[in-house]
């Protein structure tokens, strides 16, 4: 496959990702700010995720911090901008995608650059971050239904599930600091918070049937961190990306890479991960998939 | 008196829109209106779109597409298709001729000066040989109608010419509509032409092609006004699409850049101007061509197609001779005619055309596109005057035509269905003989009484259908 071909592919699927991770970001302040709050606490985590902490924003009220995430064109990280530049890397290997996919994410394009304020009123931001989500699942179903088992479908999930892993790891750390594998116990803040970040994911309801008692941060972490039956947890992501990597190119740099960051999480336990507290752990996945990021450009989008 | 293609001019209706007119007759008033609609819509969610060059919003818009069909006899179609086919084989040869032995030049048919001082004309060629001497693989042949039998040439498109995805999305949104209409009818289908074009391509590959040739579609890239028909051919035929960039040159052949490191390449279907190919031998500042491009075809190492230089063939300076070069070249009588044609850098046609220039169209020898050219009925005597400068600047710039009533064909317009004028691009495909799917792109002036059905100045296309037999 063209080098080029790859590029797009891999950015087309890490932009629907993105999008549909900022929509969970959302999700997790705005049930968060129904249950009352310090505001600011809550919003500007998303803020920061959004790149609006590095471009010196300020505004973390809930409107501002919407705007900034969901609607800002200036803004590469918003939820505008990932729809946008997924259906332009969609359009750049349009030939050898399914029309199917194409079709969705044409679509999913088309609608969106036509929310605005008013419609984003209109519709809720609940209802809005549905449709993102809905968008979302439909790409990702296409692409699971009807592509053939070929490159283009491993560049297409490999950037998803390296998207996911970020991003996943993001989440975990906007309430990390102080946790360690020892913290016992949970505030009345924590409660709220982990619950509403596994509400986010999807994974409430596993909590309930795996764990007694209220959402701790460790429980919490351990779920998002070291167990691969979750879809969303960093171990699940880095089987899929080692996976994908030894069908591409077993031999390669990344697939080392790839799998050296996996055996951490797949053979490692979680009090010896968090040793130096979440948030240590989190600035250090995020460097080293940021890292596999860079290698796997390296080994097959300057291939030649 | 205009023809029409539908309405006989007793009243009745031509017979290849016999059983059209009857389901017309019988469909319910807002059905037309509806599947319109309905089409826009589907094409704009499929992405069927061209961009608009000078717009830096990168604004993608919608071909107008007119959901009455244009219906040609098989009597008509294959004296437009033997029309064409001879038509592009002469041109073919002529391009041989040219950058070989210049026969027609000696024999005084051409003067000399009409195209070896042609921008077009590129010395690079002269004396190289091409992989089964085709250079015009992918022809368009402008083809306008004023009457019953009157058919005439108004151009050849022999560099990129485009177009031919909607001639095949028409067809399918066509089925897709008006799935009754298919079964009232045999009609030609046209799906063939993908295979037809990509069995061509493979049989030029090079010399230095040992085995299966890698065959590739060169765009110069997604905001190209043409893009969707590149990333469209390029899927029908199951080949890679690729942009300069991707391209390298390195010992002597052409090589893509692959997940997998560099991959040979044999056949260039590029949809790139001459100029933009190479930065080493044309234009320095083109970042959409490989650098050593030109080398490597020279060297017989990779095939271009189109070829390089035949835009001295499609210059409407050479118009003017091609009815010669078949009589010259095949020895038989044109099947299609020319329009008659003024060359302004003649004192008599001058004189003559700067009198008439009313009644006449004049057009810029290299122009293209609808662009630079002077409508004189429609103009106003402003545009007149200025245009009159402009020849007398640079008479050698412009020929003039007749205002020829092209045909018309009834179409969706607002008010209803109403007759607009239209014309029509066969596409010939050259190997190892010339050939043509049966259809064409059929393009539609939407603005009453408009001739200039170019989609960059308003105009809409038609599904063109040729009839199986004249019987239906």
């Amino acid at each position: 496959m063209l080098s080029r071909t790859a590029d797009h592919l891999y950015w087309l699927s890490r932009h629907m990702e993105r999008a549909e991770n900022i929509a969970r970001f959302l999700d997790v302040a705005n049930r968060l700010s129904l249950s009352g709050g310090d505001k600011t606490a809550i919003w500007l985590p998303v803020l920061t995720i959004a790149g609006g902490a590095a471009a010196g924003l300020d505004d973390s009220s809930p409107v501002g911090v919407i705007n900034w995430s969901v609607l800002d064109a200036g803004n590469s990280s918003s939820i505008h901008s990932c729809l946008r530049a997924a259906r332009e890397n969609a359009h750049a290997v349009r030939s050898v995608i399914p029309n199917e996919l194409w079709e969705t994410i044409n679509a999913t394009w088309l609608e969106a650059r036509t929310i605005g304020g008013p419609r984003l009123r209109e519709w809720g931001l609940e209802g809005f971050l549905d449709w993102v989500k809905e968008r979302s699942h439909s790409y990702r179903g296409v692409t699971y239904g009807t592509m053939v088992r070929d490159e283009s479908f491993h560049f297409l999930r490999l950037g998803t599930f390296l998207e996911r892993a970020d991003n996943t790891a993001r989440l975990l750390g906007v309430r990390a600091e102080g946790v360690t594998a020892a913290s016992t116990g949970a505030d009345a803040h924590d409660v709220l918070h982990w619950g509403a970040v596994l509400r986010s994911v999807g994974a409430f309801r596993a909590f309930r049937s795996l764990f007694e008692g209220e959402v701790s941060p460790v429980s919490a972490a351990n779920m998002l961190i070291m167990m691969p039956e979750m879809p969303r947890s960093l171990h699940a992501c880095l089987d899929m990306v080692t996976r994908t990597l030894d069908t591409l190119s077993g031999q390669s740099e990344c697939a080392r890479l790839a799998g050296a960051a996996h055996a951490n999480l797949h053979w490692g336990r979680l009090d010896n991960l968090l040793a130096s507290g979440l948030d240590r752990f989190v600035a250090e996945f995020l460097a080293s998939n940021n890292a596999l990021g860079e290698q796997i450009h390296t080994d097959f989008m300057l291939a030649a | 008196m205009i023809f029409d293609e539908m309405k006989a001019p007793n009243g009745g209706v031509r017979q290849a829109y016999g059983a059209y007119e009857n389901w017309l007759l019988s469909a319910s008033p807002d059905l037309l209106p509806r599947k319109h609609a309905q089409a826009d819509e589907i094409f704009r969610r499929l992405g069927i779109t061209f961009a608009v060059y000078g717009d830096t919003e990168g604004t993608e818009r919608l071909i107008p597409f007119d959901p009455i069909p244009r219906i040609l006899s098989a009597a008509e179609w294959k004296t437009i298709s033997d029309g064409c086919c001879q038509r592009v084989r002469a041109l073919n040869a002529f391009l041989y001729d040219l950058y070989h032995k210049r026969e027609i030049l000696a024999a005084g048919i051409i003067p000399a000066r009409h195209v070896l001082a042609n921008a077009s004309y590129r010395p690079e060629m002269q004396d190289l040989n091409v992989a089964r001497d085709v250079y015009v693989h992918i022809a368009g042949i402008d083809v306008v109608r004023t009457g019953p039998g009157e058919f005439f040439v108004l151009e050849d498109n022999l560099r990129s010419p485009s177009g031919v995805s909607y001639m095949l999305e028409n067809r399918a949104m066509m089925m897709r509509l008006f799935p009754d209409l298919f079964a009232l009818h045999k009609v030609r289908p046209v799906d063939s032409y993908s295979d037809m074009l990509l069995k061509n391509l493979r049989s030029v590959a090079p010399p230095a092609c040992d085995g299966e040739p890698t065959v590739v579609l060169m765009s110069p890239g997604y905001y190209n006004s043409a893009y969707f028909e590149h990333a469209f051919l390029a899927e029908r035929m199951g080949i890679d699409l690729v942009e300069g960039r991707d391209l390298f040159v390195d010992e002597g052949r052409v090589w893509m850049r692959t997940t997998r490191g560099p991959k040979r390449v044999d056949v260039i279907y590029r949809r790139i101007d001459d100029d933009f190919l190479d930065p080493l031998a044309f234009r320095a500042d083109s970042a959409l061509g490989v650098a050593g491009l030109l080398s490597v075809y020279r060297g017989g190492g990779v095939t271009l197609a189109n070829a390089i230089g035949t835009g001295v063939a499609d210059d409407k300076a050479t118009y003017v001779h091609v009815p010669e070069m078949i009589r010259f070249y095949l020895g038989e009588e044109p099947i299609l005619s020319n329009v008659p044609t003024w060359r302004l850098e003649n004192d008599g046609d001058r004189k003559h055309v700067l009198e008439h220039l009313d009644e006449l169209v004049v057009k810029e020898v290299h122009g293209s596109g609808g662009y630079g050219m002077l409508i004189g009925p429609a103009a106003s005597k402003a545009e007149i005057a200025d245009f009159r400068l402009k020849i007398l600047a640079d008479p050698g710039n412009y020929i003039a035509q007749p205002t020829l009533s092209l045909s018309t064909c009834p179409t969706l317009v607002e008010q209803g269905i109403a007759p607009r004028h239209v014309d029509l691009r066969p596409y010939v495909l050259m190997g190892e003989t010339a050939t043509l799917v049966p259809g064409g792109l059929t393009r539609v002036a939407l603005r009453e009484g408009s001739l200039v059905v170019n989609s960059s100045q308003g105009g809409g296309t038609k599904d063109t259908w040729v009839l199986e037999d004249d019987a239906c």
